[in-house]
């Protein structure tokens, strides 16, 4: 898969239906697919013919204590089957009790039965999709004091104990930095150089009374930063630039992928 | 329930209800003050996210009530009809029997039909795309079977009885429309099938023998059985018009004979 992606939104289909755009690859939020038929999936077959596509999933909520959500895994499952995608994705965090479902990543405490709770879930899923998943850090603005391991290190041990892949959030790692005051870098050394198989960049909101990972801005400089410093670590992986609230013109993401598409080239040749 | 059970349940309770925030502060490092300003944070995304994808389903509802009271609307829905799904599309089935019963929209007594087109609508843009009807194979079939047929109809239709003028709401308030926004609520009952020829979902009316025979056809009736259903509801009812309209608009999509 070609270096630098961007996520694919609604916005945008007619600026990538019109032409071949320059970039590597398009992801796409799994739940917009969801449907059996309709506009949105024709869209996504018909560019997958241009672009590799990455399927990354916002509602599974693998760390839910109550029991798994059998029918969206059922339509994940025939998503990922019709439209072979490149890479497939979740998140670390949980979402549901029973019979409400909150449609946001909620951190996670990062304890044993956790820890253990979401390995279970990784392995069950890779096992009915066939196929290697990778799992996202999120960005959190509360920490649990039940928290025991620190969130690189509970990372690191998901990817070990069900062999997922890792797909590292930069602007998460800096937002929880900002929100919790740990250290990004720190969490990035304890995670397995090998296990990450994608990096996502977006832009964050510095509200009142915390950090706000909002996907809608530029990604910031202290990100960027830290970008090199993930490409220095982890190898010239996949990279997506993710933008999902006050959507601007296609061509600012495109420039946010040439610019990280320069720190890549920069990287693979110090 | 297990530890963790325990503490998503109540950062749950703390995100749905302000109530059960400052019981949960303890689950949290730093200041319980800063906690509570942090949960409302999450507060603010959930009930952003379901107001925004019910502004998607329900474009209309939203136009007519306007931005600022849909969002009350929204809220005071998501407490009475939590989601209950990932996947935020299937999220609003209710909103029609929750603005019959809202004290604050009984002034607009349309409104529950407008949610119910709306939803379907919602339902169609996602349903199964179909091919053409093949054509060949109807015309292959004897005249004298053609009573036993039985029509199949896409699964991005679906027909709606209403004392209210929908299909004439739905057409002004589309994005594209330019004719003159003017409705009359006086028109008396409609009925309408929402359809997708192609993408786009669209909304026409039907006389009431056309309702008939589609609903008779879309509950797995033979054609005899349906044209006899639409002609006690209208004796003038055009089957030759009907069938050349549905056929071409991706309504009817097959034909089978069956027993």
């Amino acid at each position: 898969m070609r270096s630098v992606g961007v996520g694919l939104r609604a916005a945008h289909y007619e600026d990538f239906l019109a032409r071949k755009r320059d970039v590597g690859w398009l992801e796409v939020h799994s739940e917009n697919y969801f449907g059996a038929g309709g506009y949105d999936l024709h869209v996504l077959h018909r560019l997958r013919a241009d672009y590799p596509i990455s399927v990354h999933g916002v509602g599974l909520a693998l760390g839910s204590a109550a029991a798994e959500a059998r029918a969206h895994v059922a339509k994940l499952k025939r998503l990922v089957d019709s439209v072979e995608p490149e890479l497939v994705s979740e998140h670390l965090c949980w979402g549901r009790v029973r019979g409400r479902h909150f449609n946001d990543l909620l951190p996670l405490p990062y304890t044993e039965e956790a820890l253990a709770l979401m390995v279970a879930r990784v392995s069950q899923l890779q096992e009915t999709l066939g196929r290697r998943i990778l799992i996202e850090n999120v960005s959190s603005y509360l920490e649990f004091r039940a928290s025991a391991i620190p969130e690189g290190e509970f990372i690191a041990e998901l990817a070990r104990r069900s062999g997922c892949g890792v797909l590292l959030d930069v602007n998460n790692l800096y937002v929880n930095q900002l929100n919790h005051g740990g250290d990004a870098l720190a969490a990035m050394s304890a995670i397995a150089p090998e296990s990450v198989a994608e990096i996502h960049l977006a832009g964050h909101l510095v509200a009142p009374h915390c950090v706000v990972d909002t996907h809608g801005d530029r990604v910031a400089e202290p990100v960027w930063a830290l970008y090199q410093a993930a490409l220095e670590r982890f190898g010239t992986v996949p990279t997506l630039i993710e933008w999902d609230t006050d959507i601007p013109p296609l061509e600012v993401l495109l420039e946010e992928a040439q610019r990280a598409r320069a720190l890549q080239a920069e990287a693979c040749c110090v | 329930m297990s530890e963790l059970g325990s503490l998503q349940q109540a950062f749950g309770a703390a995100i749905a209800s302000l109530d059960k925030a400052v019981e949960s502060t303890p689950l949290f490092r730093g200041s319980p003050d800063a906690a509570l300003e942090r949960l409302a944070v999450y507060r603010g995304n959930v009930v952003g996210a379901c107001t925004k994808a019910l502004a998607g389903a329900y474009p209309i509802v939203a136009k007519i009530v306007g931005e600022s009271f849909f969002e009350g609307l929204a809220r005071e829905y998501l407490r009475r009809f939590p989601s209950a799904s990932g996947d935020l599309n299937e999220f609003g089935a209710s909103l029609a029997q929750f603005v019959a019963a809202f004290a604050h929209t009984r002034d607009l007594p349309y409104l529950p039909d407008v949610a119910r087109m709306e939803w379907l609508a919602h339902r169609a843009y996602y349903a199964r795309d179909t091919a053409a009807p093949n054509l060949a194979r109807l015309a292959a079939v004897t005249e004298r079977h053609y009573g036993a047929l039985r029509f199949a109809l896409a699964p991005a239709c679906a027909l709606l009885a209403s004392s209210w003028p929908l299909a004439r709401i739905w057409e002004v308030h589309q994005d594209d429309f330019e004719g003159e926004f003017s409705v009359d609520f006086e028109a008396g009952p409609e009925r309408i099938l929402i359809y997708r020829p192609q993408f786009r979902v669209l909304v026409g009316t039907l006389s009431v023998g056309s309702y008939r025979f589609l609903e008779r056809c879309g509950a797995g009736a033979t054609i005899g059985a349906a044209l006899d259903a639409a002609l006690i509801a209208e004796p003038g009812f055009d089957l030759g018009a009907g069938l050349a309209a549905w056929l071409g608009a991706g309504v009817i999509v097959d034909a089978e004979e069956r027993a």
